[in-house]
């Protein structure tokens, strides 16, 4: 690797395959619940939690980083907030760029994990339940073992979509080297400097990854695995 | 067992309003799709509340809305078997079987695993994934983790609707274990007379979400004969056949019965419709029905058009029909002599 592509170009790969893990994993706790909520509830909310975890699929990621630089700044609610728990400012700093990439990155999470929680049904609950199973066992035991397909999937689904963010990044991160240059920033770096070759090679790591990922997703179909785990 | 129940719900194109005491360990609930039977057991489940109410099981009050009470499903220790198996994809047969039994209190844990297998003989299957069995397979595997669930009252609806016939039947001796070898007292929820009469010792029958009576299933099976397409199903328990000309001559009492089915098939069971019986008032001298009976009539009884005659033939009952047309020109009364004519291929043998 250190052939092709240089020690800056490496840092900017690591860094990116950190956030995305970090916020992966961030969206597996949060997001879980929320589409647990969606899937089952009748509330008129539904609607309305629906429509805000759907906003980032079609705004443009610089209005969502601009909304998020405002509330994370020392004016912001959220700025406040961190300063009175002593985390600190969050804007250009990894952190920031994590909560900005966990709303960014919500709904790859939520909606292929409450696609498969309502795919399940009430009735594998409800047998559960008879059998004397308390609401949060037969989440665990039944539930989540039921709807693992749809964990992979929104798992995948938010790495690579964490992978590929741009705008959210320059106008929280900004471009620290180590801090907040991610993969698709360094490449645009390589355009703005005219380093053609240098783009082109990250760029085609970046393919390469994308593709992977989707074939991963398409080819190899998670719901048809043999589930034969112990309870 | 004893359940009182007096509740209603209401739903937008629907309101079932119920109220009952039944006292006993093998109840059905009797109805046509759309009665509410359903609507009924999964309120006793507590898998849907009643908007009214009060339901008391052996004493314990599972519901009621002046007191507030409403016990959670899993709070109530009373099991269901659905319909559709709905089995855990994800869990093995033994697993599957054991869902409900590791959720029991050790107190009440009286029926073991191991004798749980070896009755519903699902000791070969313990190990396979419950994708990999057949319908049968399936609906003993659920029945068997209802029953290790060790409930105080096993819900049962309609179980049997999503088989064929013939696993129908083979069916039922295991759905009948739980009341008798398990101790188990039990709700069964069907539309179906002979599943009535076969799991059932009384039945309440519902109709357009209405309690309309609380009756044996026998009586039940009688009341029905003149609307039922199939008429009243005799159930004759028969003895080990033997082969002659062609056909098979099945023990009955101190009688027997020559049936067209072939011997192939344990069995000790044969369905007969009330409506293949052919009456004769003074014995036929050739016929070609293969059994003629000589019968005494017990009783007479009216259901809808038609008229059932309860007939005693070596030492059994069979349930007749005929017009009231008939019965005055035949003489049908209580103690005369009758004979019964019923081809051998009337009969339908059951599995089991």
């Amino acid at each position: 690797m250190t052939m092709i592509l240089a020690d800056a170009d490496i840092q900017s790969i690591w860094l990116t395959v950190r956030l995305a893990s970090v916020v992966t994993v961030a969206l597996l706790i949060l997001g879980t619940p929320i589409a647990w909520w969606l899937a089952r509830t009748r509330s008129r909310l539904k609607g309305v939690l629906g429509a805000v975890v759907a906003l980032p699929l079609v705004l443009p990621p610089s209005v969502l980083g601009f909304y998020l630089l405002l509330a994370m700044g020392p004016d912001g609610p959220v700025g406040q907030l961190t300063r009175v728990l002593g985390i600190g400012a969050l804007p250009f700093t990894f952190r920031g760029l994590v909560v900005a990439s966990i709303f960014y990155s919500l709904p790859f999470m939520v909606q292929p994990l409450q696609n498969a929680f309502e795919s399940i049904g009430e009735r594998p609950l409800e047998v559960a339940a008879t059998l004397g199973a308390s609401p949060l066992d037969a989440f665990f035991t039944v539930a989540l073992p039921l709807a693992r397909p749809g964990f992979l999937t929104a798992s995948i689904l938010t790495f690579a979509h964490t992978v590929g963010e741009f705008g959210v990044v320059l106008m929280i991160g900004g471009n620290i080297p180590g801090v907040s240059r991610v993969a698709s920033v360094q490449i645009y770096d390589h355009v703005e400097a005219l380093e053609y070759a240098q783009a082109h090679r990250m760029a085609a790591v970046m393919l390469i990854f994308s593709f992977i990922v989707l074939l991963a997703l398409y080819v190899w179909r998670p719901g048809t695995m043999k589930t034969t785990r112990k309870d | 067992m004893k359940l009182s129940l007096n509740v209603r719900k209401s739903f937008a194109d629907f309101t079932l309003s119920a109220g009952f005491t039944v006292d006993g360990d093998r109840v059905g609930v009797f109805g046509v799709s759309g009665s509410g039977k359903s609507t009924l057991v999964s309120m006793l489940a507590g898998l849907l509340e009643p908007d009214s109410g009060e339901i008391v099981l052996d004493g314990e009050c599972l519901f009621s809305s002046a007191a507030g009470i409403n016990l959670r499903p899993e709070q109530r220790r009373i099991a269901m078997v659905f319909q559709q198996h709905c089995l855990f994809p994800h869990l093995n047969v033994r697993n599957n079987l054991l869902y409900g039994f590791r959720r029991c209190p050790a107190e009440y844990r009286t029926i073991d695993f191991d004798t749980l297998t070896g009755v519903l003989k699902l000791d070969g299957l313990l190990e396979r994934s419950v994708t990999n069995l057949s319908g049968g397979e399936k609906q003993r595997v659920a029945l068997g983790r209802a029953i290790l669930a060790n409930p105080r009252l096993l819900l049962m609806d309609e179980p049997l609707s999503a088989l064929d016939d013939s696993l129908r039947f083979q069916i039922i001796p295991y759905l009948r274990s739980v009341s008798e070898q398990f101790g188990i007292p039990y709700l069964f929820i069907s539309h179906s007379l002979v599943e009535m009469r076969l799991m059932t010792d009384s039945a309440l029958v519902f109709e357009k979400g209405t309690l309309t009576g609380q009756v044996s299933s026998e009586q039940l099976a009688r009341d029905r004969m003149g609307q039922s397409q199939a008429g009243y199903i005799n159930l004759l328990k028969l003895g080990s056949p033997t082969a002659i000309s062609g056909m098979s001559a099945y023990p009955w009492g101190a009688s027997r019965l020559l049936l067209s089915a072939g011997t192939e098939r344990e069995t000790s069971m044969a369905e007969l419709s009330s409506k293949d019986i052919i009456l004769f008032k003074q014995h036929p001298e050739a016929i070609s029905a293969r059994n003629l009976l000589e019968c005494t009539v017990r009783s007479l009884f009216c259901s809808g058009r038609k008229t059932g005659v309860e007939l005693e033939c070596a030492g059994n009952t069979l349930i007749a029909e005929v017009v009231q047309d008939a019965v005055d020109e035949l003489g049908i009364t209580p103690g005369s002599t009758i004979y019964a004519a019923i081809k051998a291929s009337a009969f339908r043998l059951l599995p089991g």
